[in-house]
């Protein structure tokens, strides 16, 4: 595999010193001349393709989890999902409902699991972001059951309230809630100052948003993707299958 | 109705959560015994209980919604990591019929097994594999017809609805 050969321990200083000295543009050059699935998206390396279009590819993993295993890919080279933009998460999503449909219908499966995996200690193997779908069968070996912890409500309290007031506190801005929040008026200087701080951002990022919907209507990249035209028809297919025991 | 869906309960108020985002399609709530603390679930407002009768304009605010999830819990958390995670699908381990996604904050060694065995299949297995799905999402059909996306959504909603799906009352039947 290209980027994957042995290096001596002095050829790893020199590089990382190279690293360091690099702008974000060479870096991002650099990343991409090491990372195999940039080969792949160039053709560089083969591959068994399942769907492709001027932003994305869906491959077969190699070493799947179960047959039919589809990684997807944004043709850019981006490390997280954070760093993408809204419409190649839309787009990206849209493909991996579509690829997710089509191996329902194809493989005989009864179910996906589609998962991402954002850094190292989420199970992240690759340099290259993707979406792995993942089709799913009864006594297939596999188990994501996620362990359920108990968390106290104190702390549960806590991450919301750090949570909502990074996601921009959407409810404060709807005029029924505006009423329960009230009291919050009354609160120490602190937290006033955060909300009038917040309050314009908030207003801002909306109108941001909304505008962006509207420009993304006219652009050919959303109709493109059209995978709901033949769900209507085919999603008693995919009942029938889900519910096939 | 006293099968009301529990997750549709959540949206509506009816049942108290820890909301954490909210607009007109979705809601973002922390599961109470989560994998990891700060544990999120982003769910579509509209009852859909599979990924594939999400229209996809909602699609795309989903899991926007569920990527700034992440970053918040990355920005706030001091986590090193983060899952998004869909099970779609009784034997993909849903356990209710309201698709949502799970946002899933991650630390080395936090006792949460994502992973999988790699499996080793013939060359032939992978060429058939590749060529009846390659095949399935033509037929499902990519084209640029606008005016058939705004259908859509109305369409999947009367369908959601059907009783007879196969799919609900399967989903209706986990306890």
């Amino acid at each position: 595999m290209p980027g994957q050969q042995q290096m001596t321990e002095e050829q790893v200083q020199e590089l990382q010193e190279k690293i360091k000295n690099m702008s974000p543009e060479e870096l991002k050059e650099f990343q991409k001349k090491q990372c195999i699935f940039c080969h792949i998206i160039e053709g560089k390396v083969q591959s068994k393709k399942v769907y492709e279009d001027d932003k994305s590819l869906a491959i077969l993993d190699i070493n799947p989890a179960n047959p039919g295993h589809v990684l997807l890919l944004p043709k850019e080279h981006y490390s997280i999902m954070p760093q993408l933009s809204e419409e190649e998460i839309a787009h990206l999503f849209m493909v991996a409902k579509t690829i997710s449909n089509a191996t329902l219908r194809s493989l005989g499966v009864q179910g996906t699991n589609i998962i991402v995996q954002n850094g190292v200690a989420a199970g992240q193997k690759a340099q290259h972001f993707m979406i792995h779908i993942i089709p799913r069968k009864e006594n297939d070996g596999l188990n994501f059951e996620l362990p359920q912890k108990e968390i106290p409500e104190n702390q549960l309290e806590e991450i919301r309230k750090k949570l909502a007031s990074n996601l921009g506190e959407v409810k404060e801005e709807e005029p029924k809630v505006q009423n329960i929040v009230k009291p919050k008026e009354t609160d120490e200087p602190k937290k006033k100052e955060s909300k009038e701080e917040k309050k314009p951002e908030k207003q801002a990022s909306k109108k941001e948003s909304k505008g962006k919907t509207k420009e993304q209507e006219p652009k050919q990249e959303k109709p493109k993707i059209k995978p709901d035209g033949k769900e209507e028809v085919g999603l008693d297919d995919i009942a029938d299958l889900l519910g096939v025991k | 109705m006293a099968d009301k869906c529990l997750i549709c309960q959540i949206v509506e108020g009816e049942v108290p959560s820890k909301k954490i985002y909210e607009d007109d399609d979705i809601v973002a709530i922390l599961d109470y015994n989560g994998a990891n603390p700060g544990h999120s679930f982003v769910i579509p407002k509209q009852h859909t209980p599979i990924l594939e009768q999400i229209p996809s304009p909602i699609i795309g605010s989903l899991f926007n919604v569920a990527n700034k999830i992440s970053s918040a819990i990355f920005d706030t958390l001091k986590v090193q990591g983060t899952n998004i995670f869909v099970a779609n699908g009784i034997p993909a381990g849903q356990k209710v019929a309201h698709c949502m996604v799970n946002v899933i904050p991650r630390k080395e060694n936090d006792g949460i097994n994502l992973q999988w065995p790699p499996k080793q299949l013939s060359e032939e297995e992978m060429s058939t594999i590749e060529l009846k799905i390659k095949e399935e999402i033509g037929s499902i059909g990519f084209s640029e017809a606008p005016k058939q996306k705004q259908e859509k959504p109305k369409q999947i909603s009367e369908e959601v609805s059907g009783e007879d799906n196969y799919l609900l009352k399967q989903l209706k039947r986990i306890p």
